[in-house]
């Protein structure tokens, strides 16, 4: 796993030095890239006069030590950025990852049993949506449409002008503002959150309705159905008990998958809904060249693409003692 | 039996869920009432603040920033919304030249308190200034001819000049140097003396509030998010329309428009051209105007190495006259943006439209054609046009260089499209490795002398164009020139060289639009660095 993370941080470190740029370029202005001594200061201060393995170097030890260096262009630990976004981008997806979750694998499964009925047109429909409507075009529509045309939506933001944050404890407003007891604070979080984690959970819902919908069918067809079915047990048993554990095994994989695909590619997302969060961090890093933000991001994106994978593996153990016993 | 547990789990946690997502669709329904603008006791601007790294004036150099700390800060002098060219008094009602100019003497006014009720007086003039010159950041190259300041008594300042032939009061009038409370500054860890740069630590306070005299003063700063002010309840210039400001994050520009369609802001800073066209004739929003001093402009390099035929002369002066300036500005800007002659903007030195009537380049295709075949290119030559994939304006570089390279299509000059990344583009830039380049220019303040001595040192450069003695020579006395018609002259026969020299061509000087309700009146714009008077805007009578 450390083998894992080093690798993933030493390329993206190399591809981040190999772009023909200067970074100090995307932080001075023009008056002061012309001045040399400026331009020196620039550079000592972050190292960037140092040869490119050193600053690798650098950057590992630092990172043993649990620092992340400082950002160029935000002039502050890298680690305080990116405590700061994260839990608006985590609130974001974890919500949009439950609305997938819920509606998609129920979806996929009456799709599945229903096959070819209505039920299963409309839900392919959907997922076909989910998976090809671009992100910016949906944002912008649900934007327009409920903001704009119905005004039954907030707008964009995390919470309307008139609200202040609640006392930070973890970020996350939600759980914040329920621990503080502000409870109109919580609802207008909340409000805020429904249209930019349903336009996220779009695609993932797309994907998870649509693998649910194949795991079952598959399932439906083997022989321990057509036992059971036999037997003369309830279909209801037979869908709940037999077929869908089975069927479960390759939605888990896509949504571990989903999650950490959530986490990290909300750019589009967090950009037309003004959201303060990861996703927006990183392009602007990656646009000018913030080496110490870009690394910083790129590991804690390899953990979490780490963590989440082992999660998906442990829970196979759950769904299928047959993988314990191996 | 495999997963009966598993489906038990399933079950319980999909009934968690089911709640979970119930109380937020609830939540969401009880929410619906959208946000209070209309409240006049706040002022809420939309705007894209995610380029703000520091409001620390002495640290500070982002293009949005500048909105807050000229609300939350005033200097020495300031300057009137279209009059560039002269700064009026603001903390200071008078000053007056010593010893030849080494020395500047100001009178401060007597009746200015700072935001928490203490006094301004000259030992505050003194500290922001002095830990501008010491903490050494991006600002202090703006101050490079300060050499100290010295406090004469409570209400008195001395400001000792390097170089008395070298413009500085226009510059004392940029956010750069606002005048802060050494008091407050102090207490947070901020030192103005030498060392400064390693030892000051008050740019993390400075970053969440302010310590200035100006309307308002700052509360909050939350990153991508906003921006809260507060009314100054001491402040000199009278009282304060609104109790609070808050400048909101709102980055893309169509969410901007709904915002204000809505009601939740009361202007939109960043709408693009077409968005701003379907308002024109709303009855409900009114756009502010204003016009710029940054603008849109097309190097070609001077060096035969980079590309032979724009090596000559004639062949750069027969671009310059193949380009539909007119058709740029009204199709690309919607007619919203005026063209200076070369390198000032309309507004300062001398540089107006009747001088681009006068001497500026004009679309006239035989005279093109008749400078090509004077340098021995009838049939044309090509040459790479380099620009960021970004937008500008609200229109993108990559239309700009299309409609630039079917314009020059026309005799016979083929021109190769090369986008390329913006700090990409800049580093090539600024190396002199590009044959041309289309980009931007945004001015730290309007200072002529800032613009005509880039254009011959730095900007020259970059162009590859070794600029004659007597070109230096008319812009350091134009810079020495007190007199404003005289250094107008000055100036225009300074922009005569760089028209004969063909390596600037200005495109367009856009006119800003802010479209604004009509719950707010008096949203004057300027172009002097700030963006908006805060002080002005006022809840509609």
């Amino acid at each position: 796993m450390v083998v894992m993370i080093v690798l993933a941080t030493l390329v993206v470190f190399l591809i981040s030095h190999l772009v023909p740029a200067d970074p100090i370029l995307a932080q001075l202005g023009d008056m002061q890239a012309a001045n040399p001594a400026m331009v020196a200061a620039y550079r000592a201060r972050w190292g960037l006069d140092l040869p490119v393995w050193q600053q690798y170097l650098i950057f590992l030890e630092g990172l043993v030590h649990g620092n992340f260096g400082v950002s160029i262009s935000t002039q502050r630990p890298v680690l305080d950025d990116i405590l700061q976004y994260a839990p608006a981008t985590i609130e974001l997806s974890t919500i949009a990852f439950l609305l997938s979750v819920i509606v998609g694998v129920p979806l996929g499964v009456i799709a599945a049993v229903r096959r070819d009925s209505w039920i299963d047109h409309v839900a392919r429909l959907l997922s076909l949506i989910g998976v090809s409507a671009p992100t910016f075009w949906l944002a912008f529509v649900v934007l327009a449409l409920f903001y704009g045309g119905l005004q039954i939506a907030p707008g964009p933001g995390r919470l309307d002008v008139v609200h202040l944050p609640p006392p930070f404890v973890t970020g996350l407003y939600l759980v914040d503002s329920a621990l503080a007891g502000q409870w109109d604070v919580f609802r207008n979080a909340a409000a805020h959150l429904i249209l930019p984690s349903t336009v996220l959970a779009a695609t993932t819902l797309g994907l998870i309705t649509r693998t649910t919908r194949a795991a079952m069918l598959e399932a439906l067809g083997q022989d321990y159905v057509r036992v059971g079915r036999a037997k003369g047990l309830k279909e209801r048993t037979i869908i709940i008990r037999h077929a869908l554990p089975n069927a479960l095994i390759p939605v888990v994989t896509l949504g571990g998958l989903a999650y950490a695909v959530l986490l990290s590619g909300t750019v589009l997302t967090e950009t037309i809904f003004s959201w303060p969060g990861l996703g927006r961090y990183t392009f602007r890093s990656a646009v000018s060249l913030d080496f110490p933000a870009i690394m910083g991001i790129t590991f804690l994106v390899a953990v979490v693409y780490l963590v989440i994978n082992l999660i998906v593996d442990l829970s196979y153990a759950l769904l299928d003692p047959r993988v314990v016993r191996q | 039996m495999p997963g009966l547990r598993t489906i038990a789990r399933e079950k319980s946690g999909r009934s968690a869920l089911r709640m979970l997502v119930g109380g937020l669709v609830v939540a969401a329904f009880a929410a619906m009432a959208p946000a209070q603008a209309q409240d006049k006791q706040v002022l809420v601007l939309g705007v894209d603040i995610s380029d703000a790294r520091n409001f620390d004036p002495a640290r500070m150099a982002d293009y949005s920033s500048p909105i807050t700390n000229g609300a939350v800060y005033d200097s020495l002098v300031t300057q009137k919304p279209g009059a560039y060219e002269d700064v009026v008094p603001s903390l200071a009602t008078g000053w007056e030249r010593l010893d030849d100019g080494q020395r500047i003497r100001f009178t401060l006014r007597d009746d200015v308190k700072f935001w928490d009720g203490s006094p301004l007086t000259a030992e505050d003039v003194k500290f922001s200034l002095d830990r501008l010159l010491n903490v050494k950041d991006q600002p202090a190259v703006y101050a490079q001819n300060l050499e100290k300041t010295e406090v004469v008594d409570e209400h008195t300042v001395d400001l000792y000049i390097k170089n008395p032939a070298e413009p500085i009061m226009i510059n004392l009038a940029a956010p750069a140097f606002a005048i802060y409370s050494r008091a407050m500054t102090e207490a947070q860890g901020g030192v103005s003396t030498p060392g400064a740069e390693q030892e000051d630590k008050a740019t993390q306070w400075l970053n969440q509030n302010s310590a200035g005299t100006g309307p308002y003063h700052m509360v909050q700063w939350e990153r991508n998010a906003q921006i809260m002010l507060q009314k100054n309840p001491h402040y000199w210039g009278g009282e304060v329309p609104f109790e609070r400001v808050v400048i909101r994050h709102i980055g893309d520009s169509a969410a901007q428009l709904l915002a204000l369609e809505n009601g939740d802001i009361d202007a939109a800073f960043n709408l693009t051209t077409e968005q701003l066209a379907t308002l024109e004739d709303s009855a409900d929003i009114d756009i502010a105007r204003g016009l710029s001093l940054d603008y849109v402009y097309m190097t070609l390099t001077s060096s035969p190495e980079l590309n032979e035929a724009l090596g000559k002369t004639e062949n750069r002066l027969a671009v310059a006259h193949a380009i539909d300036y007119d058709g740029i500005i009204e199709h690309l800007m919607g007619g919203n943006a005026v063209r200076p002659v070369n390198f000032l903007p309309i507004g300062v030195g001398g540089s107006t439209e009747e001088l681009l009537e006068r001497i500026g380049y004009r679309e006239d295709l035989d005279k093109s054609r008749e400078l090509l075949a004077a340098a021995g290119n009838p049939d044309g030559f090509s040459f790479q046009l380099s620009y960021a994939n970004a937008a500008i304006v609200g229109t993108s570089y990559q239309l700009l260089a299309q409609k630039i390279q079917s314009d020059l299509a026309r005799v016979g000059i083929t021109v190769e499209l090369n986008p390329m990344d913006q700090v990409q583009l800049r580093t090539q830039y600024t190396g002199g490795e590009t044959q041309s380049v289309i980009t931007f220019w945004n001015p730290p303040s309007p200072e002529p002398q800032l613009w005509a001595s880039a254009s011959i040192e730095r900007v020259a450069k970059r162009v590859r164009w070794e600029v004659p003695q007597e070109v230096k020579d008319v812009v350091a006395a134009a810079g020495a020139e007190p007199e404003p018609a005289k250094r107008a002259e000055l100036y225009t026969e300074y922009t005569e060289m760089l028209q004969a020299q063909g390596n600037y061509i200005l495109l367009f000087q856009p006119i800003y639009r802010i479209a604004t309700s009509q719950a707010i009146e008096d949203f004057n714009l300027t172009a002097a660095g700030w963006q908006v008077q805060m002080g002005d805007i006022k809840p509609s009578q």
